[in-house]
């Protein structure tokens, strides 16, 4: 007697619900099923290819299921060998290939689609990842457009006093009266705006002008030392208006402080949010802006003090004064990294405005000059 | 080979007779105690990429251990890490088992086991995770569960609905969807079941009387929290 090797399992009302294995063997009329009872007798049961319904099934669909007979006669044969299923499709009739088809075509379909969801899952992954490498500008902005204006007030204002308590404030005179005449001038343009701008004058002969978040515009005399004309301070100031307005010092701190702020300022956070901004707040200061928020800032800050009609080109000749080798201390030009191309950039831009014309500032900017102790240059 | 459920119920122990030259293969760690004439080999079974995938995959142990009779017949003593039941079950070389990763205890060196990526629904709500161990071959198979463990038996076509963490094996001959215990998804979640897994039949579903997230949950609580 040779062994019992067997290829497929059969389920019915007296077989074991794990199913009876059992030895299938493709006849030409049918199938041989043969069954091996525990004490080794064998039992042979010949079913022809008319009676059967057929189907896929199993936890993968990779199963060939043959059901035959009603009721207490029920059987439903489990086939898994593809050599067996092979031979199978290949000995039935005319008659069974159809459903044999439609069975194989399920099989299809159902790993097809789980394919395609690894693919879209993988594809998404890819996706997300590529989106936080790609378009972490957009969430940052998302970010920051959720944070109240009042939380970057207060965050600027510490930051601005505390600047300021090292610092020798210029209080009154000329050049503060021509600082605040600008500011009103342009933030006169600026409708609906949520900021009140506060600007103020330090004495330092270093050429630098910054603006914090919030609304705090600190300009220092040597700025306006080597500024030729009020148009060109009122320029730098248009700029640094528009970091502001555009809230390019928030996104560089949420920026600095990563994803998780992101994450928990969209989500609402804001206990965790003020926690980590307190760390950054300190680092305000010596905040840079990249590239593309310098080159927006120079822009709206152009229209902004078209705008305000005052003459544009006092900014681009000051951008171009500072661009030239100079032996002052341009602080300015170390934050705001100055190329001929910007000064070119707002040339072109300024060309596209219609032109019209500028109205003066109500003080003498010589006379600012002189309070500012600067010496007239002799005429070469 | 012979084997035994020593002390069934909560906390069983099976003893595994082996003639010699016969040898076995056991999750790791598993091996209670055996006679002296029984050498423990540790061995990556399906080769260093399979070992590592499962380990990986299905988070099962990186090595199974081979537990080899090479002096004369002797026994082992295997036990699970939880506490739970232990079953036997003989293949036969057609039925194939799909079994959850914590739910394999020891085999017949003729059982086949390799991972099995299931279905991204499957995998993600399953329970399961995304990887499971299918088990063939022809010999004997023990699985440990935690718990009882419970026998249900389908018939073609007939259904049945198990929670999803309480799975330990079932054949290969069943399919299962996943679906929302309750008809909407608010009273499915209300109602602490969440998602469950309609099988249909034919075969066998083992499951086990205890969820063990549940239990780790719940022993959560009772852990003092280090400052």
């Amino acid at each position: 007697m040779t062994q019992f090797s067997p290829n497929a399992l059969c389920f019915g009302e007296e077989f074991p619900a794990s199913g009876a294995p059992c030895v299938v063997q493709i006849e030409r009329h049918g199938l041989t099923i043969t069954f091996e009872s525990g004490s080794g007798d064998r039992a042979q049961e010949m079913v022809p290819f008319a009676v059967f319904a057929v189907t896929a099934g199993g936890l993968d669909h990779d199963h060939l299921v043959l059901k035959w007979g009603e009721a207490q006669r029920a059987r439903t044969l489990y086939l898994k060998n593809p050599d067996l299923i092979r031979a199978f499709r290949e000995a039935a009739p005319d008659h069974l290939s159809q459903p044999f088809e439609q069975a194989a075509e399920r099989v299809r379909q159902v790993r097809h689609r789980h394919r395609v969801m690894w693919g879209a899952v993988g594809g998404s992954i890819v996706a997300v990842a590529l989106g936080l490498w790609f378009g972490s500008d957009l969430l940052v902005e998302m970010a920051v457009s959720r944070i109240p204006v009042e939380w970057e007030q207060k965050l600027g204002e510490a930051a601005y006093r505390d600047f300021l308590s090292h610092q020798e404030v210029m209080k009154e005179g000329p050049a503060v009266n021509a600082v605040e005449e600008m500011t009103q001038r342009l933030a006169d343009q600026i409708p609906n705006s949520p900021y009140k701008f506060q600007v103020t004058v330090v004495k330092s002969d270093v050429v630098n002008a910054f603006a914090l978040p919030g609304g705090y515009v600190v300009v220092f005399t040597g700025l306006m030392k080597k500024a030729d004309s009020g148009e060109e301070v009122a320029g730098v100031l248009g700029h640094e208006l528009n970091h502001v307005l555009q809230r390019h010092g928030l996104e560089r701190i949420v920026k600095s402080m990563g994803v998780m702020a992101v994450v928990a300022i969209i989500v609402g956070d804001q206990q965790g949010l003020i926690g980590l901004m307190r760390q950054v707040g300190v680092e305000l200061l010596t905040l840079k802006f990249d590239r593309a928020q310098e080159t927006e800032a120079d822009l709206t800050g152009l229209q902004l003090v078209y705008r305000a009609k005052i003459d544009p080109s006092g900014m681009i000749t000051f951008f171009q004064k500072l661009s030239e080798k100079d032996e002052g201390r341009l602080e300015w030009l170390s934050t705001h990294p100055v190329s001929s191309a910007r000064a070119e950039r707002l040339k072109a831009e300024l060309a596209a405005l219609p032109k019209h014309s500028s109205e003066p500032f109500t003080f003498e900017w010589k006379t600012v000059q002189d309070a500012l102790g600067v010496q007239p240059v002799a005429a070469p | 080979m012979r084997s035994e459920i020593l002390y069934p119920g909560a906390f069983p122990m099976v003893r595994v007779e082996l003639a010699s030259g016969e040898h076995i293969k056991a999750e790791s760690g598993a091996m209670v105690g055996s006679s002296p004439t029984v050498d423990v080999e540790s061995k990556m079974e399906g080769g260093f990429l399979g070992a590592l995938s499962r380990k990986l995959l299905t988070g099962e142990k990186f090595f199974f251990q081979t537990l080899r009779a090479s002096r004369g017949d002797g026994e082992v003593l295997l036990a699970p890490t939880v506490p739970g039941e232990i079953v036997i079950l003989e293949l036969d070389g057609v039925n194939e088992y799909m079994v959850q990763k914590d739910g394999f205890l020891a085999g017949a060196d003729s059982i086949v086991i390799e991972s099995k990526m299931q279905s991204l629904s499957r995998g993600l709500l399953g329970g399961e995770g995304f990887f499971i161990l299918k088990i063939g071959g022809k010999g004997t198979l023990v699985l440990n569960s935690f718990g009882a463990i419970h026998k249900i038996e389908l018939k073609p076509d007939q259904e049945y609905i198990v929670d999803n963490s309480h799975l330990v094996a079932w054949s290969a001959t069943t399919s299962y969807n996943i679906e929302k215990a309750a008809s909407g998804w608010v009273a499915s979640f209300t109602s602490g079941e969440g998602l469950v897994c309609r099988f249909r039949g034919p075969g066998v579903v083992y499951i086990q009387s205890r969820n063990p997230g549940s239990f780790g949950a719940w022993i959560r609580q009772f852990i003092p929290v280090s400052e």
